[in-house]
């Protein structure tokens, strides 16, 4: 939004690696107080990984940069949207269903499904928003109490529809019909299995997510709003309904990220899906800074080291979850720094402004007083 | 907006630090694995890789009753083992990829404990046709193979004793079942717990309580929410409470101690596993011998034997029984074996579904 | 402290007290024009002051008073982004004196005492407590040096008793028990505050709750006291008891500073009065010597060169018209505004002068669609948009230069062309179609940088790295680049430095030639006087009758606006 200079810019990376930086020296000295390998968690974690472990990378970050981009929407009209992890599973449990019928063929199939999913989950997130334009509930509160709810109303729909193969104990929706399951794509050369078609589907909306927000009258009231919801108000911005819009795209966004699972891994929902995606996507738009290109990144990296932390176990010895401590830490980390880079160049930028006056001023013996 | 931000972090860590608090039974997969068996007096060429369910060793249940069989194949056939636990919440891809790792470092023989590793388990067998595996708790064709041997159980065989033992030592006539995640597989405990119960007192009163509902599996590992669950039922009045919860067990059995109740514990003899201070309330345990099917897996493969196909251990097989530890059902004892006989002869037929 | 009697004139001129801010010698000092003989005795208000106030007022020969200082502020400074709130503020005072401060709303009282109270701390300039320069870290730093502050929103827990209450926070005084409650006793003795250490709070009225926070500040050792508006909460019979109340103080020696906009109260109960203006210290008065009408023009004058009328450009063609307004306040008190009807013509400017908060800027609000009036009608021209929407008011041509520009006229974190766009989502050059067209509105934005004088090395900084008046010159260019019909313009030149104030009254006066109606609420006396071609003054959310600027004063508005001299109004 800014014109870049390298002052900004260099600032603008300061953060993340500042943050990495000081995940790596306290995830170290955590290791080391409990006597576990540290080279060799370093070594395991930083190693290059396989093709098939990159297709894993690029196929988690697609799901997680459709969740990032489904918070961020929210974050950047001060919208805290923190249901997307029960906006997505009503999105994906509503597509599953769909797509099981095959009442449509192939293609079509996924594309009404998908459609089916953004509107069931920006339907789930547009009660959050009912209630905080008409009620006043804070959309933090209302999210949480209907991620619960999502977990209870889809768990009760599901035990409706659910059916169990002969001999297994996990049981699912309706497996969609081969015709529309996506078999993914080759493009990662020497992997046996394949990133996810729908990697497409994270394209798309990180480049809408950009042009709608950056570009389009909407997307300035939309900024607007999150600046400063006075200065909006009083620019003619109806924020009542931006609340209202804001929260349902997030909603129907959430909708997406379950769909390059469903159609190109999972092929129906079942009680084995995976959990914990919405929240995910918070911490991962906070590293990205809402920035669609900022998520991308943040995305990889939380990819990175959810699948090479697969291998510590293995490996090492060491338990996984060693990884939420690095991301945890991360996380904190770069909330400091970003706020520190904040106020160092908003003081850099007076002092500049103020510099560069002066020497105008200089020049120009300027007549006027002095500005205040 | 900044504020949005700093709200935002809190939460999002908070999140990552529940996920992991969860999960503390696999703080400690057993770092011991990573050594091969050199203490051991024999040498096997066989290498076993465990791939456990949300808990992993520890979790003083179902986990640990196949790492029970593990240590046993250990030191008694000097197999070299490798183990790793799964993330409650984690997707099929770190599924496939943990069993991919095991083969990758060398397993010849990978196990992999609970259902959840069914489509995981299919496709793993067929890219590797040389590597072989066992699954417990699924027999489906998802994870069927020529080099998969299914490990099943009936649960509800077992469960139906114990139902019956807590009829029987029941004197308000009301009992509880606590489950950890609503899923089919203990469905099928609850069936068989309540079809004995009813087999001995038509009247009973059957409390019945999941923990959580999927995808969320963490029912399976939160004490907190068994105690809750527990508490309740008592306080309404059920005296002996069953759990087919895993790590929420314990909670379970920290509510029957301060309620002066009973409860009975499952998958491993709990009366013998659990903290020292609950086990005067483990009336029973319903055992699921998992450690002796990944044991059989283990011992035929040594013996040159590979097992395949769907290997049911029921109440005949001897897969499934009741614990008589602390002899507290030591009186009704006949009752059970006789119901025991009863289904082993197929007069009973034990519901799967309640 | 002294305060020199200009001859035959109330007005306090002493040049070298008076601070005013730089400007060029050629600029008269504006307030000749007004300072014209005092024909009547001070203010009827001062026989009613309670004599308590007036034994303790010094001779006016008395140059110092004896002993130190209880507190002395020398060149006080303090600097925000974009804004200073105080400058060279310098005052000191007496030990067991009430000396009040006033100044309008936003003129830097808050700031000052927070920088007093070590909440803030200053840029530049020393404070002496007692004779000895103090540095003050923190509230604990300040309550060290014997300054203690009671805010104007009560802090107490309404479920703990007085004792606990008192205590919380200072244990290690007297201890949490009887020490305490002796202590407590003791001070409600000394200076007859008449509080039971173990009544409950909650049970407790506001007067008495005020007295608590008085003696949780004693407790504490401290020697002088900041009340920030402490009569805004009270009702009249309590304003009387406080008054009774900081003479007992005063009595025992305690300092009491005294935070008011309230003149007559002012006037009443301190023995010196500093007036603050644009965030300096104008003048320390004697209140025996100065009545409500001259302090309300110390107050709000003008130290600029005046804006000079321009022979009249009214047209017959009505612009904006207010009918009736009414606007409830809450909690079914007092109506916050209260029939309200105005009209403004193509070419006119209608001034609302007034004290802060009797409704001008809900006035603004209700106009500008941002707050739906209870009841009445707003018209622009013909057409009624009293129920429109803030954005369909703006595209019908109303341009807004709201009073607080940080909270309504900025993006403060978004570049300046960002900001060119804000309030004209909807118009060209900004959007294309429903996209925005960045290129135009920067193009555009340079324009406006160029021919505002908006002094910025580039439109791509962010707006709150803006001085003050260059944020307001670049809120002026946008609204008058979209060639709005009426202009609603509150408080223009607020906080905006002495050139920058020239330039905007020019583009105001500029706009009125070319038609435009504008209405100017203001709390500058000069600006309104010298803009305007219609005043009207607004108090207690009513409007008084017109006032003509070429014929009205500033002491006449000064007494319309406080309601000081409702009584002699004639008007």
């Amino acid at each position: 939004m800014n014109r870049l200079s390298p002052r900004r810019i260099g600032l603008a990376l300061a953060a993340p690696v500042l943050a990495l930086l000081v995940a790596f020296v306290i995830t170290s000295l955590v290791l080391t107080l409990f006597g576990d390998p540290v080279l060799e968690v370093w070594k395991t974690i930083l190693h290059v990984p396989k093709p098939r472990q990159t297709v894993q990378i690029v196929n988690a970050a697609t799901v997680f940069y459709l969740s990032a981009v489904a918070v961020a929407v929210g974050f950047r009209m001060n919208l805290f949207n923190i249901g997307v992890d029960g906006q997505y599973r009503v999105g994906v449990f509503a597509a599953a269903v769909f797509a099981g019928q095959a009442w449509l063929p192939g293609v079509f199939n996924v594309l009404v499904a998908i459609v089916v999913a953004m509107v069931a989950a920006g339907l789930w997130a547009g009660i959050a928003a009912y209630l905080k334009v008409r009620r006043g509930v804070s959309e933090v509160i209302s999210t949480i109490m209907l991620n619960a709810i999502a977990t209870g109303v889809v768990s009760w729909l599901f035990a409706k529809v659910a059916q169990r193969s002969e001999g297994s104990n996990i049981t699912e929706t309706k497996t969609i019909p081969e015709s529309s399951q996506l078999e993914g794509l080759k493009l990662i050369p020497g992997a046996t299995n394949r990133v996810f078609t729908l990697v497409v589907l994270a394209v798309i909306v990180g480049v809408l997510y950009w042009f709608v927000l950056g570009k389009t009258r909407f997307g300035f009231d939309l900024r607007a709003t999150g600046r400063s919801e006075t200065a909006a108000v009083a620019s003619g911005v109806n924020v009542p309904r931006m609340v209202m819009t804001a929260m349902v795209a997030s909603g129907a966004l959430a909708g997406l990220v379950g769909m390059p699972q469903l159609f190109g891994q999972d092929h129906n929902y079942g009680t084995t899906i995976q959990s914990g995606l919405g929240f995910a996507g918070i911490g991962i738009a906070l590293l990205g800074r809402n920035n669609p290109i900022g998520i991308a990144v943040a995305s990889l990296l939380w990819a990175f080291l959810d699948i090479q932390s697969n291998a510590l176990q293995i490996g090492v010895g060491v338990a996984q979850e060693i990884v939420f401590i690095i991301q945890g830490v991360i996380l904190f980390a770069v909330v400091i720094a970003y706020e520190l880079i904040r106020r160092t160049d908003i003081r850099l930028e007076q002092q500049r402004v103020a510099r560069e006056l002066a020497a105008q001023r200089h020049s120009t013996a300027a007549t006027e007083g002095a500005p205040a | 907006m900044r504020h949005t931000m700093k709200v935002a972090a809190v939460v999002s860590v908070a999140a990552l630090t529940l996920a992991a608090c969860g999960d503390s039974g696999s703080d400690k997969p057993s770092s011991s694995g990573s050594s091969s068996s050199s203490s051991s007096s024999k040498k096997s060429d066989i290498k076993v890789g465990m791939a456990y369910d949300v808990g992993g060793r520890g979790d003083q249940s179902f986990n640990d009753s196949a790492a029970a069989g593990l240590d046993k194949a250990k030191s008694e056939l000097g197999v070299q083992i490798k183990e790793a636990a799964a993330v409650n919440g984690e997707n099929e891809a770190a599924r496939e990829e943990r069993l991919q790792q095991l083969i990758d470092a060398g397993y010849t023989h990978v196990v992999a404990v609970g259902f959840a590793y069914a489509a995981s388990v299919g496709k793993a067998a067929k890219d590797n046709p040389d590597v072989h595996f066992a699954i417990v708790d699924d027999a489906s064709p998802d994870s069927k193979g020529a080099n998969v041997d299914q490990i099943t159980f009936a649960e509800n065989e077992g469960s139906f004793l114990v139902g019956a033992a807590a009829a029987l030592k029941s004197k308000a006539g009301h009992i509880g079942f606590v489950g950890g995640v609503n899923v089919p597989l203990i469905k099928k405990f609850e069936a068989g717990y309540i079809a004995g119960a009813k087999a001995v007192n038509p009247n009973i009163k059957v409390d019945s309580q999941y923990l959580t509902q999927p995808p969320d599996f963490g029912g399976f590992g939160d004490p907190a929410k068994g105690k809750t669950a527990a508490e309740g039922m008592y306080q309404g009045g059920a005296d002996i409470v069953y759990h087919a919860a895993g790590g929420s067990g314990g909670g379970v059995f920290t509510a029957a101690k301060a309620a002066g109740k009973l409860a009975i514990g499952v998958d491993s003899d709990q009366a013998l596993t659990a903290p020292a201070d609950v086990r005067p309330v483990i009336m029973t345990s319903m055992i699921k011998k998992v450690d002796v099917a990944v044991y059989d897996f283990i011992k035929s493969a040594a013996d040159g034997k590979e097992l395949t196909g769907n290997n049911v251990y029921d109440l005949k097989a001897g897969g499934v029984d009741y614990a008589t530890t602390g002899g507290q059902v030591d009186d009704i004892k006949t009752k059970l074996d006789d119901y025991k006989q009863q289904i082993i002869d197929g007069k009973i037929k034990v519901p799967t579904t309640p | 402290m002294v305060v020199v009697h200009g001859p035959g004139g109330a007005v306090a001129s002493d040049p070298g007290r008076v601070r005013l801010p730089h400007h060029g010698p050629a600029v008269p000092d504006p307030r000749a024009r007004y300072a014209r003989p005092c024909a009547e005795p001070p203010a009827p208000t001062r026989a009613r002051t309670r004599s308590v106030a007036i034994t303790a007022s010094p001779p006016l020969t008395q140059t110092t008073a004896s002993g130190t200082p209880a507190v002395e502020l020398e060149g006080i400074t303090k600097r925000f982004p974009g804004v200073v709130a105080n400058k060279d503020v310098t005052f000191s005072v007496r030990r067991g004196t009430v000396h009040a401060i006033v100044g309008e709303n936003g003129a830097g009282k808050s700031t000052l005492m927070k920088i007093l109270y070590g909440v803030q701390r200053p840029d530049e300039g020393t404070i002496k407590v007692d004779g000895n320069v103090v540095n003050l870290h923190s509230p604990s730093d300040a309550i060290a040096a014997g300054i203690g502050m009671v805010f104007q929103h009560f802090m107490l827990a309404d479920n703990f008793s007085v004792l606990e209450n008192v205590v919380l926070g200072a244990e290690k005084l007297h201890g949490i028990g009887d020490a305490a409650r002796h202590e407590i006793q003791r001070i409600s003795d000394t200076y007859k505050l008449g509080i039971d250490p173990d009544a409950l709070v909650g049970d407790l009225g506001v007067g008495a709750r005020q007295r608590i926070e008085i003696l949780k500040v004693l407790y504490r050792g401290a020697r002088t006291l900041i009340l920030d508006e402490p009569t805004a909460v009270l009702v009249p019979q309590e304003v009387d008891e406080l008054f009774g109340q900081l003479a007992d103080l005063k009595d025992e020696g305690v300092t009491v500073l005294f935070i008011s906009h309230k003149l007559d109260e002012v006037l009443k109960v301190a023995d010196s009065i500093t007036v603050i203006r644009r965030g300096t210290t104008i003048d320390t008065v004697d209140p025996s010597t100065v009545n409500a009408r001259q302090l309300a023009e110390l107050m709000v004058g003008s130290e600029l060169p005046s804006p000079t009328t321009e022979e009249s450009t009214v047209t017959d063609r009505v612009l904006l018209r207010v009918e009736d307004l009414v606007l409830g306040g809450g909690g079914g008190g007092r109506p916050v505004l209260d029939g309200i009807s105005l009209t403004i013509h193509a070419g006119e400017v209608l001034g609302i002068a007034g004290v802060e908060g009797n409704g001008q800027a809900e006035l603004v609000e209700v106009i500008m669609g941002m707050r739906e009036p209870t009841s009445g009608r707003v018209f622009l021209g013909d057409r009624d948009i009293s129920d429109w929407g803030t954005r369909d008011i703006r595209e019908a041509g109303v341009g807004y230069i709201p009073e607080d520009r940080h909270r309504h006229g900025l993006l403060l974190e978004a570049p300046l062309w960002e900001n060119r766009i804000l309030g004209h989502q909807t118009e060209k050059p900004n959007v294309k179609g429903q996209l925005i067209d960045a290129a135009s509105a920067k193009a555009d934005t340079e324009r406006i940088v160029k021919e505002y004088d908006v002094r910025t090395p580039s439109i791509f900084v962010t707006a709150g790295s803006l001085s003050g008046g260059n944020q307001q010159k670049l809120i002026i260019g946008r609204e008058m680049s979209h060639s709005p019909k009426v202009l609603v313009a509150a408080h223009p030149t607020r906080g905006v430095d002495v050139g920058a104030q020239a330039s905007i009254w020019d583009h105001i006066r500029a706009a009125r030639r070319e038609g435009l109606a504008v209405l100017l609420i203001s709390a500058d006396l000069e600006e309104l006087i010298g803009l305007s071609d219609t005043i009207r003054v607004i108090l207690r959310g009513q409007l008084s009758g017109d006032f003509d600027p070429d014929q009205v004063t500033a002491e006449d508005l000064g007494a319309a606006m406080t309601g000081a001299g409702e009584k002699e109004q004639t008007r």
